[in-house]
């Protein structure tokens, strides 16, 4: 079948007066419902704001709005109008914006962004934006388009053109704006909703609280259903956080066939849920329970579907996913259920080989989720991250660099020609994740740039402070693990730095010994030094992503110890940047800062 | 019912000690992110007592300008002025 454009898809959609999108709020018993009737109707209202505003084909608008409905009128009346919105994540807090600010100021001016759409109360602090942005014209209200009723003056939109860029969590000072055309959309939509999915059109329906400045929620639940008219209703990120059970409540209540959510949302159901919750509870219907954005935990989707086989939770249900911005979405999904290749850790770390471990309940066992398949259409392969012409795959259970090709992998960063020759290698995007594969199946490991290498061992940082964050006292997801070679420069030392609530003196030094000791055990590696910090000393992005990189530089110039809690952006809001960009979501406390997706990032600058 | 200042504070300095790590000292200026020892998943499960504790929501935009206890007794008091609950 041919292929369409988001816009297309939305001009067709519009038959339906039985589908939609529902969008619930916090506070209210209402739930407007849109048909996709009336979903282009206002569109086109929003379209046509934007284009007295004075926005024409190829013009980028950013877009920071929090409330969902703004935000898909917004984002869908741009791509009406031929215009490429740039989600913005919402501030987290008034009070320390300077990391919001400049991280903010680094999107708007890579997009080269005309307009800012935003509310009333963000626009009052996003006054330093516009005035370092020479390109943005205008910061325009959310309160006053909604009242707009200009016309649209039609665009002719192609699969080649841009549909939006999406901007990863800001690696350095220099955000990476991810060109998504309408073809890569169409592509990627065919292969998760039909092949991966199979979504029956305009019968499955949705539910998601993902937030839509994310590819996950963005893609995969405005976009995907519309294209096949299924009904999606979505709910503010932020409840899911405050009240996880609402989540759950909406695919009981509504009964819904496909609901997603990182690992780290399961893992928050299985602990927050209440035992008196589950008797309303019937998720019988839900089909589909796709687990992506974030490295999966074999674990917490078993205890997951314990807890919730009760209320008719199906574990066939669960689906584990690749992607990245990168390839717009979904790369492959495993749809028999959760799949777990137990491998042996020892081999794995010293010799880069998944072979099957021979004792499956031994502690150096390591219970790594399939991904599945790459869609149809689509590759993965794996390479030695040195073969930069991607010459020769790597022979199954061989660790090394998952790299992507096919219809749904991005032309590149927006006016950034250095980074995108940068992330292909002979035709392959370089997704930077460690991972192997088993009869065409993904596994991933971790993130090839973060590898602590003694001995010429391989250590993946992450099971280090996943290991130290065992330890009771120890801070969970304040861990940074970390190698270096100063000051000593002889050879590779590993260094364990954690934050604590303890005070200083022999209860802190017991920590230490409890770190040492819990890492030795488990990994079998001797850690040359470990540091016991105050709450809110190491260095963390302006999303709350601890920065590994700032925080060894900081340690080689022995600075570390000096600091003082001086976290920007660390107030209650930050909660809602959980859930921020590419990789916000892994800021959770099962599983500290880990993550496999592309956007996943320990060196930005900004904080 | 009718709440005092005294009161709001004490109940919430009560809900924000039932998950701070033991040892914690609790003050207005306590900063809900940074001086818990509980991470930023884990506020937000404060936030879900604390309204229960008061049968009201804190809107998102609230939230946004909270940083300390002492911000959260605020945003309290004004649900609270509004429905007529707090007595000076």
């Amino acid at each position: 079948m041919s292929r369409r454009t988001v816009v297309q898809a939305l001009e067709d959609a519009a038959a339906s007066t039985r589908t939609g999108y529902r969008f619930i709020e916090e506070n209210s018993a209402a739930e407007p419902f849109f048909t996709y009737s009336g979903l282009e109707r206002a569109t086109a209202r929003y379209g046509g704001a934007l284009q007295a505003l004075g926005l024409q084909k190829g013009d980028r608008v950013a877009l920071v709005l929090p409330d969902n409905q703004d935000f898909v009128f917004t984002f869908l009346g741009a791509l009406r109008a031929g215009v490429v919105p740039v989600p913005i994540y919402p501030p987290a807090g008034l009070r320390k914006l300077g990391g919001y600010l400049t991280n903010t100021l680094h999107v708007v001016r890579q997009s080269g962004a005309k307009v800012l759409v935003t509310d009333n109360d963000i626009k009052r602090i996003l006054g330093t934006v516009q005035a370092g942005a020479p390109e943005l014209k205008k910061v325009a209200s959310i309160e006053s388009m909604r009242k707009s009723s200009e016309k649209l003056e039609p665009v002719k939109v192609g699969l080649d053109d841009t549909c939006f860029l999406q901007f990863t969590s800001g690696s350095t000072s220099a955000p990476k704006g991810v060109i998504v055309s309408h073809g890569n959309i169409a592509h990627n939509v065919h292969a998760f909703m039909k092949l991966g999915l199979q979504v029956e059109d305009g019968v499955d329906s949705g539910v998601s609280w993902l937030p839509l400045y994310h590819d996950m929620g963005l893609i995969g639940f405005v976009m995907g259903p519309l294209y096949h008219r299924n009904t999606v209703s979505f709910l503010p990120p932020l409840l899911f956080l405050k009240r996880p059970v609402r989540w759950l409540e909406t695919i009981s209540r509504l009964r819904a066939t496909v609901s997603f959510g990182p690992n780290f949302a399961y893992a928050l159901c299985t602990k927050r849920v209440r035992p008196r919750d589950l008797e309303n509870l019937d998720l019988s219907t839900w089909r589909v329970a796709g687990c992506g954005a974030e490295p999966i935990r074999a674990a917490n989707l078993e205890d997951f579907a314990d807890k919730f086989s009760a209320c008719g939770f199906n574990r066939k249900a669960l689906l584990p996913c690749y992607g990245m911005a990168e390839a717009t979405l979904a790369v492959s999904f495993d749809n028999r259920g959760l799949r777990v290749d137990k491998v042996d850790g020892d081999e794995l770390a010293a010799e880069g080989q998944a072979k099957v471990a021979d004792d499956p309940e031994a502690a150096s066992t390591l219970n790594i989720v399939s991904c599945g398949k790459a869609f149809e259409g689509h590759d993965v392969a794996v390479f030695d991250p040195t073969d930069e012409a991607s010459d020769k795959p790597l022979p199954d259970r061989r660790v090394g660099e998952l790299r992507v090709r096919g219809p749904s992998v991005t032309a590149g960063y927006f006016d950034d020609p250095e980074t995108t020759r940068a992330a292909f290698a002979g035709g392959w995007l370089k997704t930077g994740d460690l991972g192997y594969i088993v009869d065409g199946d993904v596994y991933v490991c971790g993130r090839q740039k973060e590898l602590i290498i003694v001995n010429g061992r391989n250590y993946y940082p992450q099971d280090l402070e996943w290991e130290a964050s065992r330890v009771r006292g120890v801070r969970k997801g304040n861990v940074i693990a970390f190698g270096t070679t100063k000051p000593m420069g002889d050879r590779e030392r590993v260094i364990i730095a954690f934050e604590t609530a303890a005070p200083p003196g022999p209860e802190r030094e017991e920590l230490k010994d409890g770190v040492r000791r819990t890492v030795r055990t488990a990994t079998g590696l001797s850690v040359d030094d470990v540091v016991a910090l105050e709450i809110g000393v190491l260095p963390k992005t302006s999303s709350g992503k601890l920065k590994r990189r700032e925080t060894r530089s900081l340690y080689e110039r022995g600075e570390l110890f000096g600091r003082t809690s001086a976290r920007e952006g660390d107030n209650l809001g930050l909660a809602l940047e959980v859930a921020k960009s590419q990789l916000g979501y892994v800021k959770n406390a099962l599983l500290g800062d880990r993550g496999s997706s592309r956007g996943q990032d320990d060196e930005a600058s900004e904080g | 019912m009718a709440w005092t200042h005294e009161a709001v504070l004490a109940t919430v300095t009560k809900v924000v000690g039932e998950h701070a790590e033991p040892g914690t000292e609790i003050t207005e200026k306590t900063e809900l992110v940074a001086d818990l020892g509980i991470d930023s998943l884990g506020v937000m499960e404060v936030v879900a007592d604390i309204e229960d504790e008061f049968g009201l929501t804190i809107a998102e935009g609230e939230l946004r300008q909270v940083a300390t206890l002492g911000d959260v007794v605020q945003a309290i008091e004004s649900h609270l002025h509004q429905n007529g609950e707090l007595t000076s």
